[in-house]
């Protein structure tokens, strides 16, 4: 995380002193824009650099799943399967994608192609059901349009 | 000072104050988990709600007092309110109190007769956690009983700030878990947790499964591990519950340690050193009086003493900064004008010891320097020429550092190599054994109470000097 010290300097400069553990969210969100996940080497530094105790990263960590804490696939594909999409056919759409990737949800194909997520509500209810591809929202999904998405993805 | 009305009756508050504080300090009553007076305010088990009238249901640990406001704490919405808490918060909760060591004192337990009295309203299965999870060697956790009312943490974070503990996950996956760089484990101050903990989440694998709290008594007394001189309960069986089947020495045991709250002194808190007080008293004890390492009576032994006293031209005494006021005054009464005295450091710090902080632990590890320096002055000790006797009062003195060839009278409660080296050797009774004070390094005098009977065999320092200063002769 060496790299992204300067930044990191730049959030600190605009807190008063000793709100140090206020940093924790946002230095562990670009270390995992950077990384893809959150290695426990990344832990060490970020304690170090900040001065907070261990313990204090790993509250963030495990309360938010949007942090990872292993390497994922080149694409991420996280299925909302909330009330609103579930209504609208998330359901079918999972089997989709579990017969098309041979994995479970939180697993990885082993070509590290795809990574397979289920997530909550995605805020997107009126184009439900939707499916996110890294960071693109993919909107009233079928499993025909599934599928096309699928075969783009190298 | 705003005046606000709880359940009708007039009520001066202090500016600043909450509802919660307000009542409390007016004898009303409103239950809290998370809220704890020397802590910040958390606000998350919602048990203190209260009813403003006019106004919502809203938590009182968290309502700053209004004037003219009108709190119901006891109204019907109010008790409809905390069954429900009294619920969610035991939703999870295993109710093995039987097997708990908190049972007795806990609140849960307490709030749950007062408030709920049924069965648990869920019909999911239970939540399972883990269970004598070590936090630390000296603190395990249950995080089946936990209620995540977050005092714990907040103790590391605001009182002994190690920020050694925190809460992961989310939800009824949380778990309170020390930081893993084993911060808590070098946190001087960890086991104020356990008294902390509302339930019987944390316990010391010290106590854990040994007493029930309602079989002990809690004497007052004050912790002589340094200067501070915390003032604490000491735990030990009741003596209408006796054992008598099992080994009696369990009748004499430091069962536990707590804090005796004192805004003069510690405030609500104690290092750990103190709650390992049986460490330093249930050492090996001397118990037999001795010439020359010669088991004697013990009456032998002070005519002994006498003697050397009586024909001893410049004897010098060094006095133990453990005895207590009484006997420090006892000793100057009687031996004052016959001896030089010096005070004699008993305790030095150990190696690994936290040596000293801001917040209560000292570097002087002894209880009452600050009495015996005001009797005896603070000159380090010296033995002129013509020495012709030392009166060594308690422990910690390298023998091998006195002037050789001078007869020793000693004074010790401890099974000591020394004690055999004396030639006058005489037992005696420790700080549980007997009622005195301490005076801390603030000035502040704080009193002890006995917790057992003293042997036979043992005296009691104070009458000691009054009897070693009489002319030798037959004991009275
Ligand atoms: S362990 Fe005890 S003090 Fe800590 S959060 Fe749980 S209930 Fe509260
Ligand atoms: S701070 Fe000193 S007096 Fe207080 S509990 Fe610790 S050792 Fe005992
Ligand atoms: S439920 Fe899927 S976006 Fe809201
Ligand atoms: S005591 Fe007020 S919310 Fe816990």
């Amino acid at each position: 995380m060496k790299h992204l010290i300067p930044e990191c300097e730049a959030l600190k400069a605009r807190l008063p002193q000793g709100f140090e553990s206020t940093l924790v969210l946002p230095c562990l969100r670009r270390v995992q824009e950077e990384r893809g996940y959150v290695a426990d080497g990344d832990i060490d530094a970020l304690a170090q650099y900040l001065g907070v105790p261990r313990v204090q990263i790993e509250e963030v960590l495990s309360f938010y799943t949007q942090f990872r804490r292993q390497p994922i696939g080149r694409w991420h594909l996280q299925a909302c399967h909330n009330v609103s999409c579930s209504l609208r056919g998330a359901g079918s759409l999972l089997d989709r994608l579990r017969e098309r990737l041979g994995i479970e949800p939180g697993q990885t194909t082993p070509d590290g192609r795809f990574t397979l997520s289920t997530v909550e509500c995605l805020g997107s209810c009126g184009t439900a059901p939707v499916l996110v591809v890294n960071e693109v929202y993919h909107e009233s999904m079928t499993p025909e349009k599934l599928d096309a998405l699928l075969e783009g993805l190298e | 000072m705003p005046r606000i009305f709880i359940n009708g009756h007039p009520v001066e508050a202090e500016k600043g104050q909450t509802v919660l504080q307000a009542a409390l300090a007016h004898g009303f009553f409103i239950p809290y988990f998370c809220w704890h007076p020397a802590l910040s305010v958390s606000g998350n088990c919602r048990i203190c709600a209260v009813e403003v009238e006019g106004e919502d249901l809203d938590i009182a640990c968290n309502m700053p007092v209004r004037e003219g406001m009108r709190v119901l704490t006891d109204s019907e919405a109010v008790q409809a309110w905390r069954k429900r808490m009294m619920q969610f918060i035991t939703l999870n909760h295993p109710v093995d109190c039987g097997i708990c060591d908190k049972a007795g004192e806990c609140t849960l337990q307490d709030y749950h007769y007062e408030y709920n009295g049924e069965p648990s309203v869920s019909r999911e299965p239970k939540v399972h956690a883990t269970k004598f999870f070590r936090l630390s060697a000296r603190v395990l956790i249950d995080n089946e009983r936990c209620i995540l009312c977050s005092r714990c943490v907040r103790f590391t974070h605001e009182v002994s700030r190690s920020r050694a503990l925190g809460i992961q996950n989310r939800a009824d996956s949380s778990l309170v878990r020390a930081s893993e760089d084993g911060r808590f484990e070098d946190d001087p101050y960890s086991d104020n947790v356990i008294d902390l903990c509302p339930v019987g989440a944390l316990f010391s694998p010290s106590l854990l499964y040994r007493h029930r709290v309602w079989y002990l008594q809690a004497t007052p007394s004050v912790c002589p591990g340094c200067a501070r001189g915390c003032t604490v309960r000491i735990w030990h069986r009741r003596p209408d519950w006796a054992l008598h089947a099992l080994d009696g020495r369990q009748n004499e045991a430091i069962a536990r340690v707590t804090p005796r709250e004192n805004p003069a002194v510690n405030g609500p808190w104690i290092c750990n050193k103190g709650r390992d007080l049986a460490r330093i008293f249930e050492r090996p004890r001397a118990t037999q009086a001795m010439l020359k390492g010669e088991p004697v009576a013990l009456g032998t032994a002070v005519d002994a003493a006498r003697r050397l006293l009586e024909g001893a031209r410049r004897p010098v005494a060094l006095v133990s900064n453990w005895g207590s006021n009484e006997e420090l005054e006892a000793f100057q009464r009687a031996l004052g004008g016959r001896v030089r005295a010096f005070v004699k450091e008993d305790f030095s710090p150990a190696p690994g010891e936290p040596v000293e902080d801001d917040l209560l632990i000292r570097a002087d590890k002894n209880p009452n320097t600050a009495a015996a320096r005001a009797l005896f002055g603070d000159a380090p000790p010296a033995f002129e020429d013509g020495t012709d006797l030392l009166l060594v009062w308690g422990e910690g003195l390298d023998f091998s550092r006195l002037p050789t060839r001078v007869p020793i009278i000693c004074l010790n409660a401890y099974l000591q190599p020394e004690n055999g080296h004396a030639d006058v050797f005489l037992p005696v009774s420790v700080q549980t054994e007997r009622a005195g004070h301490y005076t801390n390094f603030q000035g502040v005098v704080s009193a002890f109470e006995p917790c057992f009977a003293k042997r036979d065999s043992v005296a009691h320092a104070e009458s000691l000097f009054a009897a070693l200063a009489s002319p030798p002769g037959p004991s009275p």
